[in-house]
């Protein structure tokens, strides 16, 4: 049939799609199409194909009630709301009568954000996690585990850059999963002892402003071309840091990048300097603290044995 | 009527307000920043309007301290220079022999504590860990205002290093203050509930007597005053 745009509608479903698809065998053809009750249907005048897919996006909601309730929050209904009727609906992601489990196989869920994402999955799937991603590896993150499935985070306006201690922690404090690949569970927490991570968390608390944020993890390794940072293109490695430290630190020179440990916790062998600086203030602070108050107690006992 | 001497200058009395007023406001805005997972840290910074703008209060009160630092250093460096003081603030290995005999009088191994001049050894003590503090604080605090210009001459490593410092020195001069000096200055049951000698620069001269003898007895004779301490003339209020 041809809508009010020109655009062709074929109204034909082939039954054995259907039949294949998640709903095949729970749901009839009425439970979604409820309003076309009779024959001949009471034609509802859709201008273009856009229009019935957006008009068909409550349907849903009647057995999904929880993931369309998350898709509200979500960036691409914001976007939507805001006029834009190319945002993804649910059908955009999941199909319509062909439905399929979204995540089998894994890699399927980073290929369905590729049809209008496709730049940033090129870049992605370059990435240390997007290539192991696509040679079936299941422990590296594909879009939806940083980026949520439903509700989906705006990636603009920083809130979901300043969470990255926490979305990438998810991973990288996993002992099991890092020792696999020999990787520090330390990245998190030294990171949040260091100037950047105490800043950020406290930029978090007081104003949410992402211009005016301290590094989070994606300042300094990239957000979809983050690297192994043993990978010649990696920010994170030497030959490459003091540029990537250039980004904020404009006045950065050679010696810079060292002031920041790499993860690190010092030791007497790595950032000796610092260990020492921290051993003296550990071994400091005890003593006077101590000797003064040791002082006090014993002038009190003075002043009570006088009297 | 209570007789009194004066003690302390209006600069000297001008130096400790503008002290502890800064110091004040460095650690509200500076402790947060160490115990930044805190509940409290997060409420002060909240107080001050967010992390940036406690960052710059912070950073305002260092440059000042810094500077008020740098003019008592200078004042008291020409002093000397100019021989109208002998700096009786110097450490000198009395200080040390007081401090043991203090102990010991404490402990009930002797009968009396020693007599004080001037400043007595805990005062000492106190102010040059306050004075070094200050110098210490003032420069890590530049380094991490200003991180790119060190590592143009020195390591890197020095900017943590710096950062490492500060927030302990830091620490420890906040816990020096809040338990020595506030005992000293309030909770002292010779001074309670308040020592005011520094804020309106006078003592009386009990006081004086219990705490600083051998200062008082230069003053009130004239032929020592004349010989030892030329510029501090006794001067009695009422």
């Amino acid at each position: 049939m041809v809508l009010g745009s020109g655009e062709k509608l074929s109204i034909y479903v082939d039954s054995k799609v259907f039949g294949s698809s998640v709903h095949g065998e729970m749901l009839r053809c009425g439970d979604c199409h409820s309003e076309k009750t009779g024959y001949p249907h009471d034609s509802k005048p859709f201008s273009s194909r856009r229009d019935l897919a957006v008009a068909y996006y409550e349907q849903c909601k009647s057995c999904h009630f929880a993931n369309y309730t998350k898709t509200l929050d979500g960036v691409h209904y914001a976007v939507m709301a805001k006029g834009n009727l190319a945002a993804a609906l649910c059908v955009d992601c999941h199909g319509s009568h062909d439905i399929r489990r979204a995540s089998e196989p894994r890699t399927r869920i980073s290929q369905t954000c590729s049809h209008c994402h496709a730049p940033v999955y090129q870049t992605y799937s370059a990435s240390v996690h997007g290539k192991a991603a696509e040679e079936g590896n299941p422990d590296v993150p594909v879009c939806t585990d940083c980026h949520r499935a439903h509700d989906i985070l705006d990636p603009r306006d920083g809130s979901l850059a300043l969470r990255t201690p926490e979305i990438c922690g998810r991973c990288h404090v996993n002992g099991k999963l890092m020792q696999k690949y020999g990787l520090s569970t330390k990245v998190v927490d030294t990171y949040l002892k260091d100037f950047h991570g105490m800043s950020a968390s406290l930029q978090r608390v007081s104003k949410p402003d992402r211009r005016v944020f301290a590094a989070v993890c994606t300042d300094c390794h990239g957000v979809h071309d983050i690297q192994s940072s043993s990978d010649p293109k990696a920010h994170t490695i030497k030959a490459n840091l003091v540029q990537t430290c250039r980004k904020c630190h404009a006045g950065a020179t050679r010696n810079f990048p060292d002031s920041w440990l790499s993860h690190y916790e010092p030791t007497p062998h790595k950032a000796a300097t610092v260990w020492a600086v921290q051993l003296f203030y550990t071994l400091i602070i005890p003593f006077v603290v101590g000797g003064l108050i040791l002082q006090i107690a014993l002038h009190l006992w003075r002043v009570v044995v006088n009297r | 009527m209570t007789e009194y001497v004066v003690r302390f200058s209006a600069r000297q009395r001008a130096e400790h307000l503008t002290t502890m007023v800064l110091f004040t406001l460095l650690c509200l805005t500076g402790l947060p920043q160490k115990f930044y997972t805190s509940g409290w840290a997060h409420a002060l910074i909240h107080l001050f309007g967010g992390i940036d703008r406690a960052r710059w209060i912070h950073r305002c009160c260092g440059w000042s301290l810094g500077a008020v630092t740098a003019f008592h250093a200078a004042m008291g460096i020409a002093a000397v220079v100019q021989k109208r003081s002998h700096l009786p603030i110097a450490i000198s290995r009395g200080d040390f022999e007081d401090a043991v005999a203090t102990i010991r009088y404490y402990l009930g191994l002797r009968e009396s504590g020693p007599l004080h001049d001037r400043f007595d050894y805990k005062q000492k003590f106190e102010y040059w860990a306050l004075l070094v503090g200050n110098v210490l604080m003032v420069l890590t605090g530049i380094v991490l205002i200003y991180p790119t210009v060190l590592s143009r001459f020195l390591p890197g490593e020095l900017v943590p290093a710096a950062k490492v410092a500060h927030s302990n020195e830091g620490l420890m001069a906040f816990l020096v203050i809040t338990i020595w000096h506030i005992y000293n200055a309030h909770l002292n049951p010779d001074v309670f509930p308040i020592d005011t000698c520094i804020f309106t620069g006078r003592i009386s001269r009990d006081r004086m007597m219990h705490e600083h003898p051998l200062e008082l007895a230069r003053l009130e004779s004239p032929t020592e005053a004349g010989s030892r301490e030329r510029v501090r003339a006794p001067r009695e209020v009422a």
